[in-house]
């Protein structure tokens, strides 16, 4: 594996956000509600502004002398009235110090009345599933999709398996919190900040600022860890805000803590599946799901209509009926967090077939592949799959339970979960080569977040695709003022869309130089000592000298696009809501094997297994990292990750010492296999990977506990008092 | 929130300035793991933090069959110490569960007795040690039990001028030390239970933690404890005893039904552990 990237970070020379400095700059600091639940009546900025440091204080009252038409009226910077959640941001500083910053912040006074605060979902409604009125104010998005006679499947049914499934809030625990860097001079207004979407900032700090895109420039960093948790604007309008306020620059950083207290994470669920089941094989299904939507606006909850589908695959169900309500608490916003609510629905689904398949005396892993999609199979909302990898996998799953059974003591319990994804190829991007006499430079917006998609897969496809050596391929960054559109690092997209973008831009590349060597046919690159050749046949031409003059400096530059296909829905099957065409499906079969204290509930993971339909690999090293960093990250959901809110909207664990991520001693040797043939739409068949590898690991996890006890825990996290209570011990 | 970091070089200047109004209240800080999380959130209001580190409190000796800790000893040098994993396992094991390696090279003995956190893993194994504790002061030396030192959650014997000298701790072969956590690795226990048989007579203590308002002896269940290697059935009337008198509080890291519910499986488990390192010796 070679990342260009490595030797730079280890010797600690990347600048992430928080390294960001600049002369003049001021330090920023956010004000929070201090109520999760209540009605604003002033923000009294005299003390702030009076406090050591200070040069300047902003609240609700001050957006309109700063910003065009006050900014945006219905997605406000401050609240003006109402407080929606705990630690809301209701007003700003920025001082010379950030410890200035931060006395001063405490000094604002925020006159503010204290209302009942709505946290738990169950409290509202116990009933459940239960008929919640349309009007309902509490209910921010309302999707319904049905096919097939399900009461005629129920009724008759030899087996109808009904469960209710709870998940808990998870936190994204990036190492580098959310940092940005402002500065507003001349009409531009600038922000330099770590983000997945350099261009998905500039339209939502835009628009919620409400200046034009065009004065907007966003220029990435290296951003340690993203998860999701920085694709939308955060503290950029903040802090862009301070800048235009104070006429300096202004640095805005999250502290670990308001990470933990502010940031936007994924939070509880209730989901009821109830499935009929004739002759052995599914004839039915209903699912309800309840999301905790947090303080997400009406309109803006993307979770329940892009989630809920995954509560219908990859199996094969004729007939359902489904319906999932997005529920606003005040909690901070439902926010992305890898494969967005993905594992969470697969913990239902595949915890409901595993206990389905044991009732019916049939194997867990045979069940599933009775039932599992293969290419030319429709979906539930009757998309066409194409080439998907879960039965390939599944076959290798089978034969890893039998060998595990042979080698493992007796009592280690052994499941299986399945993930599936949908690279979001449909979201488009475009890169911008530059041909020189020594090297490709692969110019683009994005940011490498740690995945390595951009440092290193981006390269490898360039490799492939020139016959390349890695050292004459290097990927800059340039911000939105330069770079060619791209829709962000997110939605495993990254190599699969950009990398097609890529491929594209070189077809360009290879024309343009083969007409002018005069070539016949698709030439291609080489490196002949220092220099690039071209080559087609014997012939070879140094590309320095089919280089114009002026391409000389900058290179041959060429542009290339991928906007991929997103699909269609059958609307006769989606009645209500917004659904999400899916694309471009990928699998991840997982075996875990535990142990399991049946004294105190504590499960230990044994051995993992993982294998993974991914077209084609394009890096053997990032791959296997890939994989093993998603089974890591998804031990945490699985065992120990939950955030902990009081009724009074508190979070009771906003930090690392009770919110616990997975240390090196929880992980288990974990074998990875790469699925390859089922090819995908990114290049050379690619699949993306950034989500799938965490996708499947509750559910695996939540299956061996159930075959190691015959108990199932049917909330996650199996944390050992879950554990404890499935088996009865208390 | 902001402090100011004062180094003494001697017992007395450590005293001295903690004694010293001047600039605002003070409190001592060792290796700091605890006692900094608490002045960073503003739970501690000192303005002044005392360092202890350049006192010439790193030490640890065995003076006859009694193990005496400075307490400023970094608790890594106690698990990795072969006279004390052999006379003092229990201890060790205690040690071994705090915090990470990393974390243990920088956290004291001395400092998690003095925060008194209720959740402490060492305070269980230094009660059912019959421990005590050297404290100075500018007038001169007292020695407390650990029982009598620690009386709350994070409240303690210590009177203002005094600081935490040394542990002193009689050596036990047969002891033990086990917990229950979410997270195995480097977290807050749940319920850790420490048990001790000590030479004469040959009586079993036995101690419990995550519980409230501090660390306790739990004497019903010694008593229910009377041969130096109990029958099962002794055992496990003896594990009853501890979960029926703990006091248990339901928190965020667990309800005071599973609290009381690992009680007696963990004593059983604390008093096989401590009975099975005295078979392999």
């Amino acid at each position: 594996m070679t990342r260009s990237d490595a030797a730079l970070k280890s010797r600690g020379g990347a600048v992430y956000g928080l390294d960001l400095e600049t002369d003049g700059m001021l330090f920023g600091a956010l004000v929070p509600a201090p109520v999760a639940s209540g009605v604003l009546r002033s923000v009294d900025l005299t003390a702030a502004r009076r406090a050591p440091g200070v040069v300047v204080a902003v609240g609700p009252d001050e957006l309109a002398a700063l910003l065009p038409n006050g900014g945006n009226a219905e997605r406000p910077v401050f609240p003006k009235s109402r407080i929606l959640y705990r630690h809301q941001p209701v007003a700003a500083v920025a001082a010379t110090s950030l410890a200035e910053a931060r006395a001063a912040a405490r000094l604002v006074r925020v006159d503010v009345t204290n209302e009942p605060a709505f946290i738990d979902i169950e409290d509202r409604y116990p009933e459940w599933p239960s008929k919640l009125a349309s009007n309902d104010p509490h209910v921010v998005a309302h999707v319904v999709a049905r096919h097939g006679d399900l009461a005629a499947a129920f009724r008759t049914a030899d087996l109808v398996h009904s469960e209710t499934y709870r998940t808990s809030g998870i936190a994204h625990v990036a190492l580098e919190p959310h940092a940005c860097l402002a500065v507003v001079a001349d009409g531009t207004w600038k922000v330099t900040t770590s983000t997945q979407t350099p261009f998905g900032v500039r339209e939502d700090a835009a628009e919620i600022l409400g200046i034009p895109q065009e004065s907007l420039v966003v220029e990435g960093t290296w951003v340690g860890g993203g998860f999701g948790s920085k694709g939308a604007a955060f503290l950029e309008p903040y802090a862009l805000l301070l800048a235009a306020a104070s006429g300096r620059p202004v640095r805005l950083a999250f502290g670990y803590r308001e990470e933990f207290l502010t940031g936007r994470s994924t939070l509880p669920s209730v989901i009821r599946l109830d499935t009929s089941v004739k002759n052995g094989t599914i004839t039915g299904r209903r699912v309800r799901l309840l999301l905790d939507s947090g303080a997400s606006l009406p309109g803006r909850d993307f979770a329940t209509g892009y989630s809920i589908g995954f509560l219908l695959g990859p199996y094969k169900i004729p007939a359902f009926e489904m319906e999932g309500y997005a529920i606003r608490t005040n909690k901070p916003p439902f926010g992305p967090h890898r494969a967005p609510f993905a594992p969470q629905c697969v913990f239902a689904i595949d915890s409901h077939m595993d206990g389905l398949s044991r009732r019916l005396g049939v194997d867990p892993v045979e069940f599933r592949l009775r039932h599992v999609w293969r290419e030319g199979d429709r979906t539930a909302l009757y998309q066409p799959v194409g080439p998907f990898g879960a039965a390939a996998g599944l076959e290798r799953a089978h034969a890893k339970v039998a060998e595990w059974r042979r080698n493992l003591p007796a009592g280690t319990g052994i499941g299986v979960g399945i993930g599936f994804w949908s690279t979001s190829t449909g979201a488009g991007g475009e890169v911008r080569l530059h041909l020189t006499a020594n090297e490709l430079v692969i110019e683009q917006a994005e940011h490498e977040i740690g995945s390595g998609s951009v440092v290193r897969g981006l390269v490898a496809v360039a490799e492939r695709y020139f016959g390349l050596p890695t050292d004459r391929i290097r990927v800059v960054s340039t911000s939105t003022a330069t770079a060619p559109f791209d829709s962000g690092v997110f939605g495993s997209r990254t190599v699969a869309a950009l990398g097609r973008a890529v491929e594209a831009a070189g077809a360009k590349l290879l024309e343009t130089l083969g007409a002018r060597a005069s070539m016949v046919g698709t030439p291609r690159l080489d490196v002949d000592g220092r220099r690039l050749v071209l080559v087609s046949g014997r012939t070879k031409t140094p590309v320095a000298e089919l280089l114009k003059p002026k391409e000389r400096e900058g290179g041959l530059v060429t542009e290339g696009r991928h906007y991929g296909r997103s699909g269609a829905i059958d609307a006769t099957r989606a009645v209500e809501g917004t659904f999400y065409p899916y694309t471009d499906f990928t699998a991840s079969v997982h075996v875990a094997a535990v142990s399991v204290d049946r004294e105190t509930g504590s499960v230990k993971v044994l051995r993992y297994a993982a294998f993974q339909d991914i077209g084609t690999v394009l890096d053997a090293g990032m791959f296997r990292g890939q994989v093993e960093g998603g089974v890591a990250m998804g031990l945490g959901t699985a065992l120990t990750e939950e955030t902990l809110w009081g009724p009074d909207g508190r979070l009771g664990n906003p930090g690392l010492l009770d919110y616990r991520i997975p240390t090196i001693a929880e992980m288990p040797p974990v074998e990875v296999v790469a699925i390859e043939g089922f090819l995908g739409a990114g290049p050379f068949g690619a699949k993306g990977l950034g989500e799938p590898p965490i996708i499947p690991v509750p559910a695996a996890v939540a299956n061996a506990v159930a075959d190691a006890t015959g108990a199932r825990v049917v909330e996650l996290p199996l944390t050992p008092e879950r554990v404890a209570r499935a088996l009865k011990l208390l | 929130m902001p402090f100011t970091l004062e180094q003494p070089k001697t017992v007395r200047e450590a005293l001295q300035r903690l004694a010293d109004p001047t600039g605002g209240p003070s409190v001592p800080i060792a290796g700091g793991t605890d006692l900094l999380l608490d002045l960073d959130e503003g739970r501690v209001a000192s303005t002044r933090v005392v360092s202890l580190r350049r006192l010439p409190w790193n030490t640890m000796r065995w003076e006859s069959d009694r193990l005496v800790v400075g307490s400023t000893l970094p608790l890594a040098r106690l698990g990795t110490d072969p006279a004390v994993r052999r006379r003092l396992p229990g201890l060790v094991d205690a040690v071994d569960a705090v915090g990470s390696l990393a974390l243990r090279h920088r956290a004291t003995l001395g400092g998690n007795l003095g925060r008194a956190a209720p959740a402490s893993d060492v305070v269980p194994v230094l009660l059912a040690l019959g421990a005590t504790v050297r404290l100075v002061a500018l007038s001169g030396h007292r020695d407390v039990p650990v029982g009598q030192f620690v009386r709350a959650s994070r409240q303690t014997d210590l009177a203002p001028g005094e600081l935490i000298e040394s542990i002193s701790v009689p050596a036990a072969p047969v002891s033990s030390y086990v917990w229950q956590r979410v997270r195995p690795a480097n977290d807050v226990s749940q319920v850790g239970v420490a048990v001790a048989r000590s030479d004469s007579p040959s009586g079993w203590h036995v101690a419990l933690g995550g519980v409230l308002p501090a660390p306790m002896r739990v004497v019903e269940a010694e008593a229910m404890l009377t041969q130096p290697n109990p029958s099962e059935a002794e055992v496990e009337v003896a594990a009853q005893a501890a979960a029926r008198r703990a006091s248990f509080v339901t928190d965020k890291r667990a309800t005071e039904s599973y609290r009381r519910r690992l009680v007696s499986t963990l004593v059983r488990r604390a008093i096989a552990r401590a009975l099975r390192d005295e078979a392999s010796r």
